[in-house]
């Protein structure tokens, strides 16, 4: 399987359950070596090197379901989040933080497993933007959250991309993640079926029968 | 997007763009068409064993046979609901009772119109020219590409189809026409008919005269320029594909650039089917990269080029074709009209059983087939299907204009007479003076 994501662009993974696209999440952000295969990242081959190596080329995921420390507060998160940058580095982000997402600032002293599936979807993409990401490598934001409450993450999302965050997202949602990526690939157990501009896709017949939910049952007849 | 620029990209990132929409025609061929599971299956070839372009020679060719051998449908990879076009390839000899038939989903169609965009936009074709688009539409389904991509483009499209040549440079003054779309015949045609009425080419306001589907003949071009004073461009498609919309050229006239985000293009050997260097000849292969009822891997289109991948002078990136040498097989075309040799051999043995022996007569001028005459050789003078000696070729020149839509000059002549015959299979070819 091959794809790419270019500087300055959104990209959706798109698939059911199973397909494959966490793991290729996971082996874009160095969590798994892959057993063959190249990562490049600015025409630099990380997939060898450990994961901290590649955060500090500028490479963050934010994890699936957040694993954020919900015993420590919001304000300790964000600290750990620039941790390799050292002090100065974190006490010059926080303000933009805050700013970005003004409920952590409400919420700073609260700790993390307190706050609600949002709040804590927010603060971990905060925690991730701490370690100065180039590219951000998102897994299901929008898991577990509801429907008005994507919609701010994905907001949030795109104001990243349009201050010069490039972003590849892994979704189940599809809709969501077309609407919010400019290209999109569709995997499908571990292959790629399709792939190309998200507006396209999202007309597809195939995306529309297999991941946006709508019953299209007539389209199996063949 | 991406599709607008990939004239400029990098060659290392027009091989990534590739290689990610070969995995996708070669999985969805894998899973959606039986013809290539079974292929790949008996080679023991996954999808994802095809890791590079290099990789793609372990696959075998798709050959114009293996087309008609699966008429009509089993060759489609969509349903056919999904279906929005169907176009019958020209029929060959080979495939005389089987045509091939090309599917096109919505998103091909749009695809193969937005490749004559951007052949129309690389010309320098914008929405204040007007196209006038003088194709016989029956004979040249592709020619209703010209028209949709003007419309697309914002430009004015005047459709002449086949009118007269005088009246279509009436109608390149009156409305004061910027481009002109035809065949390269009927474009020699309007110059003559242009010289002979004495008309300024400066009263027309062609900025250009753009050729298709047959290869533009160097000769042709200049005859053309001289002429009408504007350049002359060619294009190139694949009729099993989209013709015309797989490569065109720029205003360089320096190879025809291919859409490589829709094509993969290898060139090889036609004997062996090994790779051919950069910068030689071989016969073209092309890899569909985004087609989605009809997949085609590794097709043979039987055109002989030569393919370059150095940047061209006009700075786009995208690799060049030379405008096609010849075919691999004896295709011929007269005046545009596509036909084999053999296909004529079968049609007269099939009429006649006492002829002895033929040739295609081919007067080409500018390089082009104007007119065919067949000389059949006969040495039985009894026996005359259709009654008599003029019964009989009139017989033979109905059934030759029925199969072949071809008007042509029959003649009787003794088996020695017959000329030699050339590289050709039974034809000849004789320059008609150039005027």
């Amino acid at each position: 399987m091959t794809f790419h994501v270019a500087k300055g662009e959104v990209v959706a993974l798109i698939g059911s359950n199973g397909a494959g696209k966490s793991t290729l999440l996971r082996v874009v952000s160095g969590l798994i070596k892959p057993s063959e295969g190249t990562v490049e990242f600015a025409g630099v081959p990380i997939h060898q090197l450990a994961p901290e190596r590649v955060v500090r080329l500028g490479l963050v995921q934010v994890p699936e379901a957040r694993q954020l420390f919900p015993n420590l507060t919001v304000l300790e998160n964000l600290e750990l989040g620039g941790y390799l940058f050292g002090r100065k580095h974190i006490a010059a982000s926080l303000p933009d933080m805050f700013d970005r997402f003004p409920i952590l600032y409400e919420r700073q002293r609260q700790k993390a497993g307190t706050l609600s599936g949002g709040e804590q979807q927010m603060l971990s993409i905060a925690r991730a933007l701490m370690a100065k990401p180039r590219l951000l490598l998102l897994d299901e934001p929008s898991l577990g959250l509801a429907p008005l409450v994507v919609e701010e993450i994905y907001r949030a999302i795109q104001a990243l991309n349009e201050q010069g965050t490039t972003i590849l997202l892994v979704e189940q949602n599809a809709m969501g993640a077309l609407e919010i990526a400019g290209r999109a690939y569709v995997i499908e157990t571990g292959r790629i079926l399709l792939s190309g501009d998200a507006r396209e896709l999202m007309a597809h017949d195939d995306v529309q029968r297999a991941y946006l939910g709508r019953d299209y049952q007539h389209k199996w007849e063949r | 997007m991406a599709q607008a620029t990939i004239g400029y990209r990098s060659r290392e990132e027009i091989r990534q763009l590739q290689m990610e929409q070969l995995q996708v025609t070669l999985n969805r061929a894998y899973f959606n068409v039986d013809f290539y599971r079974r292929r790949m299956d008996a080679l023991q070839l996954l999808p994802e064993d095809v890791a590079s372009v290099d990789a793609l020679a372990r696959f075998p060719f798709t050959t114009r046979q293996d087309l008609a051998a699966h008429y009509p449908y089993g060759l489609f990879a969509e349903p056919l609901k999904s279906i929005v076009r169907l176009k019958i390839s020209n029929p060959t000899w080979l495939d005389q009772d089987r045509p091939i038939v090309v599917g096109f989903t919505r998103h091909d169609v749009g695809m193969w119109q937005s490749l004559m965009v951007r052949l129309y936009e690389q010309l320098g074709i914008r929405e204040r020219d007007i196209v006038q688009v003088a194709f016989n539409f029956s004979l040249f389904p592709g020619a209703f590409t010209f028209n949709h991509a003007a419309e697309q483009l914002g430009a004015t499209l005047a459709p002449s189809a086949t009118i007269s040549a005088t009246l279509q440079l009436q109608i390149m003054q009156d409305f004061r026409s910027t481009v002109l779309a035809t065949t390269a015949a009927f474009a020699l045609h309007l110059a003559e008919t242009l010289e002979r009425q004495g008309l300024d080419p400066s009263s027309l306001h062609l900025r250009l005269i753009l050729l298709g589907p047959d290869p533009l003949v160097e000769s042709t071009r200049e005859r053309l320029q001289t002429v009408f004073q504007v350049p002359v461009y060619g294009l190139y498609g694949v009729n099993e594909m989209v013709e015309p919309g797989v490569a065109g050229e720029c205003p360089a006239q320096d190879g025809l650039h291919l859409a490589e985000d829709q094509f993969l293009a290898e060139l090889v050997r036609p004997a062996t089917g090994e790779p051919v260097p950069d910068g030689h000849e071989g016969e073209l292969v092309l890899t569909t990269l985004t087609a989605e009822a009809y997949p085609l891997i590794r097709y043979r289109t039987g055109d002989i080029t030569v393919l370059r991948e150095a940047p061209c002078s006009c700075g786009r990136t995208s690799a060049r074709i030379a405008p096609i040498l010849r075919r691999t097989d004896h295709r011929l075309s007269i005046r545009g009209i596509p036909l084999y040799p053999e296909q004529v051999e079968a049609l007269l043995r099939g009429i006649d059983p006492l002829l002895d022996d033929f040739r295609l007569i081919v007067s080409t001028r500018y390089g082009i087939g104007e007119q065919l005459e067949l000389q059949l050789a006969r040495t039985a003078t009894h026996d005359f299907p259709g009654g008599s000696r003029p019964q009989y070729l009139d017989l033979v020149r109905s059934h030759i204009r029925r199969a072949l839509g071809l008007g042509a000059r029959i003649q009787l002549v003794a088996p020695e007479q017959l000329p030699q015959e050339g590289l050709t299979y039974k034809t000849v070819f004789t320059q008609v003076p150039r005027r």
